[in-house]
């Protein structure tokens, strides 16, 4: 076996814990010591760490919507030096295999904390973006649950997100059209959570079409 | 002189269509003259998968992405296949994949100006660095292969001096490889200055140099995977050396480069058993330089016991053998380096030290190493990576952990090859301090007397 992000193989050490545990391992100890967890306190809606228990961000949705669409978020990973090289490694060299090391991690936090009735919806890509690539890495990403994913969003336009200002990103646009009715629970997969505004955005879409609950899950929380 | 205008950017290189760098129109229209050919990246035979950029077989080097996707339906007509299979091992070099070939150059070849006076270099060889300038002459005329088999300090960059002038004065393309990015930014602005005349490009990871049919190309080992059928004459420096010895996709990747005939030069201080036997089966010709340009003898590695001395340097203490070779240095002012075994022992005994240290991950190593020749630090700790290329001139070394085994014969003759550079100091100290004689240890040494013995016998025939 080797390791998804450093390719090392991966030595099967027999205690008395992995003797019982049959689960395929995907990361070497060395690369699984360098992810950080996202750990509290975080802000109970977003999971920004912060002293807080709402936080200035969260605070800023609920006045700019009124009601926030997206209900929470759930994040696994903060986005440290290790995490953003190995971001850059499958989403701009596009090492999609790397999506693996994350499936045991995705599958537990899915399980802990959305429903099972829930749909997935993975972010689209805009389309040059996707060419490049060859994958959306938020559908990689919502691959490794065993879920139906939903398929009805599709993005306009191509806007370039880190060209912009905070403020422009909140206020920009939505760039996401519904081509078929939403389900009635929704959980939201992407890869990094940031401002948020992207998962709000299509949380607004998918509630303004009927869904009653909306999420998400991301990998990382930066 | 050209006979179209891309063939000088793409004769003997092999890329992406993204390296290529062509509008969509220019890139289809040479792919429809036959000018560019594709080749698929990934090779499948009943047994392997190979790659055709870095040619790893490994099944963990090969990743898979599927293609039946939400939003590839939503984009992309119905994919035929399931995935497409690409390579993980060179993905740093942008992806290559059953669905990304590779391009090479089939139009007309774009021939090298010759260049009358490729050098204003006016140095003086030694009566040894002639002989293997001779040597590497010959072997460039009759395209064949030799090993120059050089100690640390020999001269080798001069010596190559005589070998490149015939090439340039031929037209011929060249390339010099070595392992480390290092060497190539010692060894490039060098080269530059002797040989002005001479259009070179310097290629390693970072570097935002092209080359567009240079004479000469001095490059990482890693460069070589971008060519196919390119150099006239291929020089490989240190051939020993990790990675080149560890990575057998490396030796496949300098075969490819080259022309079919060609000639292949090969750089060590301490071959390696296969070329060793290779040698001395007369089949690949070998020229032995024993000698220092300075004519000064190796320093011979002192050998220090020091009991239980991996327990001190886990706890973090320092034996009173070695803090007494430390204060000997700084009482006669005398500059050092100390070779440590490990990240973590560099880390400990600097802070104990309050000497700086350097390892392959230090982001900052440039600097650290140019501080350090400046003489504006005194001392500075390292791991393995400044065993070789890059030099000091005039240090004392010592190997604090000799006996682990990160520090192979190679390692330690390389390390030993440090000291004593200079013509106006030819003696630096080197002192091996260990627990355990290893074998690596002995034959070090043995290395040492063997060639300052064969230094000698020469001598005394020249004079
Ligand atoms: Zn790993
Ligand atoms: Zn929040
Ligand atoms: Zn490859």
């Amino acid at each position: 076996m080797h390791c998804k992000i450093c390719l090392q193989s991966i030595e099967k050490d027999t205690t008395w814990s992995t003797l019982f545990d049959f689960r395929e391992r995907t990361l070497c100890s060395s690369c699984d010591e360098q992810l950080e967890k996202n750990q509290g306190p975080t802000c109970k809606k977003c999971m920004k760490r912060t002293e807080e228990k709402l936080c200035s961000d969260c605070m800023f949705w609920e006045q700019h919507f009124q009601e926030d669409p997206l209900d929470r978020n759930v994040s696994i990973y903060t986005y440290n030096e290790f995490m953003k090289e190995t971001m850059a490694r499958f989403k701009y060299r596009g090492d999609y295999e790397i999506v693996h090391a994350w499936k045991d991690p995705f599958q537990r936090a899915f399980n802990k904390y959305f429903p099972k009735e829930s749909q997935l919806l993975p972010i689209p890509l805009a389309e040059s973006r996707f060419s490049e690539r060859g994958f959306n890495q938020a559908e990689a990403l919502a691959r490794l649950l065993e879920q139906p994913l939903f398929a009805g969003m599709i993005r306009t336009g191509q806007e370039k997100q880190s060209k912009k200002s905070k403020w422009e990103r909140l206020t920009a646009d939505n760039p996401f059209k519904l081509t078929e009715t939403s389900p009635e629970t929704i959980v939201i997969i992407d890869d990094i959570f940031t401002t948020g505004s992207t998962v709000r955005f299509a949380a607004q879409v998918l509630k303004d079409a009927g869904a009653k609950s909306v999420s998400s899950l991301t990998l990382i929380r930066s | 002189m050209n006979a179209n205008p891309w063939s000088p950017r793409f004769s003997g290189k092999r890329l992406l269509k993204n390296e290529l760098n062509l509008s969509e129109s220019v890139f289809q229209g040479l792919l429809t003259k036959g000018y560019l050919i594709e080749i698929p990246s990934i090779k499948e035979t009943l047994f392997y998968l190979e790659c055709q950029r870095c040619h790893t077989r490994k099944p963990s080097h090969f990743g898979k992405i599927p293609t039946k996707t939400i939003q590839s339906f939503s984009y992309q007509n119905r994919p035929a296949t399931n995935s497409i299979t690409y390579c993980r091992n060179c993905i740093q070099m942008g992806r290559v994949s059953t669905n990304e070939p590779l391009y090479e150059w089939n139009g007309p070849i774009a021939n090298l100006p010759k260049v009358k006076q490729p050098s204003i270099w006016r140095g003086e060889l030694t009566a040894l660095q002639s002989k293997a300038a001779d040597a590497m002459v010959e072997a460039i005329r009759n395209q064949s292969k030799i090993l120059i088999h050089a100690v640390c300090g020999a001269g080798k960059t001069e010596m190559l001096y005589r070998g490149l002038w015939i090439a340039f004065r031929n037209g011929f393309r060249v390339c010099i490889a070595t392992p480390r990015a290092d060497v190539v930014r010692e060894l490039a602005p060098r080269l530059r200055r002797d040989f002005p005349s001479i259009e070179m490009a310097a290629l390693y990871g970072g570097t935002q140099e092209t080359d567009i049919n240079a004479h000469l190309v001095v490059a990482t080992t890693h460069q070589l995977l971008r060519y196919s059928k390119s150099f006239d004459v291929m020089i490989v420096d240190e051939v020993d050396a990790f990675p080149y010895h560890h990575d057998k996709s490396l030796p496949k990747a300098v075969a490819r480069s080259v022309k079919e005939s060609h000639a292949l030069i090969y750089l060590t201080a301490t071959p390696r058993l296969d070329l060793k036997i290779a040698s001395r089966l007369k089949q690949l010709q070998t020229i032995s330089i024993p000698l220092r340009y300075h004519g000064h003898p190796l320093p011979l590695p002192k050998l220090s016991q020091v009991f239980k001395l991996h327990q001190h340097l886990q706890q973090g203490t320092l034996p009173k053998k070695i803090t007494h070779w430390i204060d000997q240095r700084k009482a006669a002012q005398r500059r050092f380096l100390l070779f440590v075994p490990t990240i973590e022992t560099a880390q400990s005994l600097s802070k104990k030290l309050d000497i700086p240290y350097v390892h392959s991950e230090s982001s900052n190593r440039e600097e650290l190493i140019h501080h350090f020749r400046n003489q504006q630090y005194e001392a500075l700790i390292t791991t393995t990576i400044l065993e070789r290329g890059v030099t000091f001139p005039s240090i004392d070394v010592a190997v604090i952990g000799a006996d682990h085994d990160v520090f192979d014969e190679a390692a330690l003759v390389q390390i030993a090859g440090r000291a004593g550079r200079s013509a106006d100091d030819p003696d630096g100290d080197v002192t091996f301090f260990y627990n355990v004689k290893t074998k690596a240890i002995v034959k070090a040494r043995q290395y040492t007397e063997l060639k300052n013995l064969e230094g000698k016998k020469f001598k005394k025939e020249f004079n």
